[in-house]
């Protein structure tokens, strides 16, 4: 037994650290909440430089090959900014997609590229009014000679402004999980996306109407294998989600702290209160709690364990404690904490947007009791 | 990162040796529930009979040091014994008995050569129980304004004062104590920490009913009041010194929050999953039933989540990592997660879970104890709020200076 990250991840943690400091201290995160796409062209190339967008990509693709547990260390760091931008998006679930969804040369031609930077995927899955899960998905493309016709609608597609391709799941049969997935140029004509308004970061809507796609383009090049195969990404993707939410906690529950030792009313420092302490107590459990049922699930998955119960409980827990983390840090911020010049409010916004991302605890919770066999 | 024990060829021989051993010695009854006063005193017979055995091989407390009774083992072949008593639903020792987990460590820690060599090897091999004697009727939480006293005379102590929330069922061989030794002196250095033989004249005995967590639920749930009369404690009996009891304390006071983690199987889980797969509502099984699952859902990541608590605890523990509030951390998640759990079984099981009938009740009635237990376990060893406090201040923002965790080793 060893809870404690080894070396060459300590230093990974420690340089991401510093390169956030460096590059992308609040106000530049802050900044960025006002733009389309949530990313600057010169991080988003110094990144993918450093080999840490395509930290998980096998070498023989181009990637660094690195262990789950590496890449949560890397994206921990990364959601102590938040850092925004289709990092996870591109290099992680859509990176792992190809790679479990893939054939061996869609994996040699998308994955250098995901790894370079030089194309920037995400996933489309939800559909406007239907659940989360292969049941939700009624998006039917129409086989016209080799090419299929894509019509419809995905909705809150993250990253979708700032893609350059698309993942997107579509029915290609009539049972629940009968999922196919399409690789769509974003330029194809009858595509087109627009930033949803409002308390959601960087999700959008994608529009198709009669948008022509190559066979070719079907992972795999069998139909029906999408969703088992987005499962299998999303079993090794969702630890390293959770883990940039966990470094979003530890932001809010280090802001909050230190607030809470400078911050005077009534004469005190405002810590010396037991009301604002239970806000920190609260905070820090929920911050835990997230971060050890995490890190057991990404250890499962690399040392080759059956993972899937851990993985639902992670996520499940994730979800629910960046909420609570981000409403404690509010209480013990008061009024301050709600001027987005401050910082706290993009971990709010983000603690929003990714608690329904990828299927909401409830969902998660359902599927940990199934792959526990109650 | 690695959150299991990883067990070699040795263990592995440890481990059949250990679980013969514990074939041929644990009797079977022992891990029945005891419903009546007899049955209670017949059980803590087995337990400390199997106790004296255990610690005659150095299983009774493997970690504590050969020289001075205990098993000398490291933590991988602890964590064996640990397990395979686990499988006969006992844990180490299979008593009440705060003397081992909690008294002995204190003395490790601050007893001198002298007091390690007399007071430990009994405490070690199961000769004695201890019971810990802290709370007074206007010392609760602020235990440091303890009023009993001790006063020197000779080579003496002589003590005098009431102390309440003591122990369990069925007495105990020892008990040690924090009074004050100079009472108009400065809070925190006025106090001093005695081991006291139980038997000694001037101590009373008083029993108090309480509403759960007993020794062995025989009732509901037994603690007592003792009284002490003119008390005379040998000198030779004050560990670490005359006024630094309060320190002292602070070794026993962490590992009783939490700070020194655990490991290990959750019992109530298993027995919940199986009582829900086994009992039928509407003619349908309980865990079939979708807001069924969704609370065994709930409650079973808040077991999870406490058992990681635990680990990573023992982990630092046994890492010799540097711990701040994860100690009381631990201990404020399982009480919340215990009196959460009421409702939570309360409205998933029924008014089953009330009962200790045993046609209509569960089995052991391992429900409707934990019904009880859930509530008063709220404060043994700090109330829920107390940790919070001690959260605070090792967060450093409860007062001026960051508070450091207790001393264990
Ligand atoms: C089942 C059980 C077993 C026990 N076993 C033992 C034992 O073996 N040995 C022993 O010595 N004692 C034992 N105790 C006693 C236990 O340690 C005390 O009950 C506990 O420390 C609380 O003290 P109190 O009951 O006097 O409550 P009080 O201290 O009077 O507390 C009442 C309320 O005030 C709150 N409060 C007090 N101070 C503060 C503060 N500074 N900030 C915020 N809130 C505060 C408390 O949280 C609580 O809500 C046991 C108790 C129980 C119920």
């Amino acid at each position: 037994m060893d809870l404690s990250l080894n070396e060459h991840q300590r230093m990974l943690a420690q340089s991401a650290r510093t390169f956030m400091q460096r590059r992308m201290p609040k106000a530049a995160i802050v900044a960025l909440h006002n733009t389309d796409t949530g990313y600057q062209a010169q991080t988003w190339s110094t990144i993918a430089e450093l080999g840490w967008l395509g930290l998980l990509i096998a070498p023989q693709y181009g990637g660094g090959g690195a262990s789950l547990t590496d890449a949560a260390v890397l994206y921990e760091e990364f959601g102590r900014g938040p850092l925004p931008g289709p990092f996870f998006s591109s290099g992680v679930l859509s990176a792992l997609t190809v790679e479990e969804a893939g054939t061996e040369e869609q994996r040699r031609r998308i994955l250098p590229e995901i790894a370079a930077g030089r194309q920037i995927y995400t996933v489309a899955i939800t559909e406007p009014r239907r659940s989360w899960g292969p049941q939700g998905i009624a998006m039917e493309p129409r086989l016209d000679g080799d090419k299929y016709i894509l019509d419809g609608i995905k909705l809150f597609v993250s990253d979708g402004a700032a893609a350059s391709h698309l993942i997107v799941a579509v029915r290609t049969g009539s049972s629940d999980d009968a999922i196919s997935l399409l690789v769509v140029d974003k330029r194809s004509r009858g595509v087109a996306a627009r930033n949803l308004p409002g308390l959601l970061s960087w999700q959008a809507e994608i529009t198709f109407e009669g948008v022509e796609v190559a066979a070719a383009a079907l992972l795999g090049r069998r139909e029906n294998g999408g969703w088992a195969a987005l499962s299998r990404a999303m079993q090794r993707a969702l630890p390293v989600l959770c883990a940039y939410q966990v470094g979003s906690c530890q932001a809010a529950f280090e802001m909050s702290v230190e607030y809470s030792r400078t911050r005077v009313q009534f004469g005190v420092p405002i810590g010396r209160f037991q009301r604002v302490q239970d806000h920190i107590v609260r905070l820090v459990n929920h911050l835990d709690a997230a971060r050890w049922t995490t890190y057991e699930a990404l250890w499962k998955l690399d040392s080759g364990r059956p993972a899937a119960d851990s993985v639902h409980l992670a996520k499940a827990v994730t979800a629910e404690a960046h909420m609570e983390a981000c409403n404690a840090a509010h209480e013990v911020h008061a009024g301050i904490g709600s001027v987005h010049e401050y910082g706290l409010t993009p971990h709010t916004q983000l603690s929003r947007t990714l608690f329904n991302y990828l299927g909401d605890p409830k969902w998660h919770k359902r599927q940990m009791a199934a792959a526990l066999q109650w | 990162m690695d959150f299991e024990v990883n067990y070699t060829g040795e263990q592995q021989r440890f481990r059949s040796e250990v679980r013969s051993w514990l074939e041929a010695n644990v009797p079977p009854a022992i891990s029945r529930r005891p419903t009546t006063d007899e049955e209670s005193a017949a059980n803590y017979r087995l337990r400390r009979e199997l106790g004296r055995k255990l610690g005659a091989k150095g299983w009774l407390y493997p970690l504590a040091p050969k020289e001075y009774g205990g098993g000398g083992m490291d933590v991988d072949h602890a964590i064996v014994l640990e397990e395979e008593a686990d499988r006969f639903e006992l844990s180490l020792p299979p008593y009440y008995n705060s003397g081992g987990t909690l008294g002995a460590p204190t003395i490790l820690v601050w007893g001198t050569e002298e007091q390690r060599r007399t007071l430990l090897p009994p405490i070690y091999r199961g000769e004695v129980r201890v019971w810990q004697l802290l709370s007074e009727p206007e010392a609760g939480s602020d235990l440091a304004g303890v009023r009993m006293r001790a006063t020197r005379d000779g080579d003496e102590y002589v003590l005098n004062g009431q102390k309440v929330f003591i122990g369990s069922d069925n007495g105990t061989d020892w008990m040690w104590t924090l009074a004050a030794t100079d009472p108009n002196g400065e809070r925190h250095k006025n106090l001093s920490w005695f081991m006291v033989d139980a038997r000694l004249p001037g101590i009373t005995v008083q029993p108090m009913d309480l509403l759960g967590a007993g020794e062995s639920s025989a009732r509901s749930g037994q603690k007592n009041t003792i009284f002490f009369e003119d008390v005379r404690v040998p000198a030779s009996r004050l560990v670490g010194g005359e006024n630094n009891g309060w320190r002292v304390a602070s070794t026993h006071l962490e590992l009783e929050h939490g700070g020194g983690g655990h490991i290990g199987r959750n019992r109530f889980w298993h027995a919940l999953l199986d009582y829900c797969r086994n009992t039928t509502r509407d003619g349908r099984p309980l865990v079939e039933d979708p807001d069924v699952r969704d609370t065994l859902a709930d409650i079973y990541i808040k077991a999870q989540v406490g058992r990681l608590f635990g680990l990573r605890n023992f982990w630092l523990t046994y890492a010799k990592q540097p711990k701040s509030y994860e100690g009381p951390q631990l201990s404020l998640y399982m009480k919340l997660a215990g009196l959460w759990m009421t409702g939570a079984i309360l409205q998933s099981i029924g008014p089953e879970a009330l009962t200790s009938d045993p046609r209509w009740g569960s089995e052991d009635h391992f429900l409707e104890a934990q019904q009880r237990n859930g509530i008063v376990l709220m404060h043994p060893g700090g109330t829920a709020d107390i940790q919070k406090v001690s959260m605070a201040r090792r967060i450093g923002i409860g007062r001026a200076t960051r508070e450091s965790a207790g001393k264990v080793s």
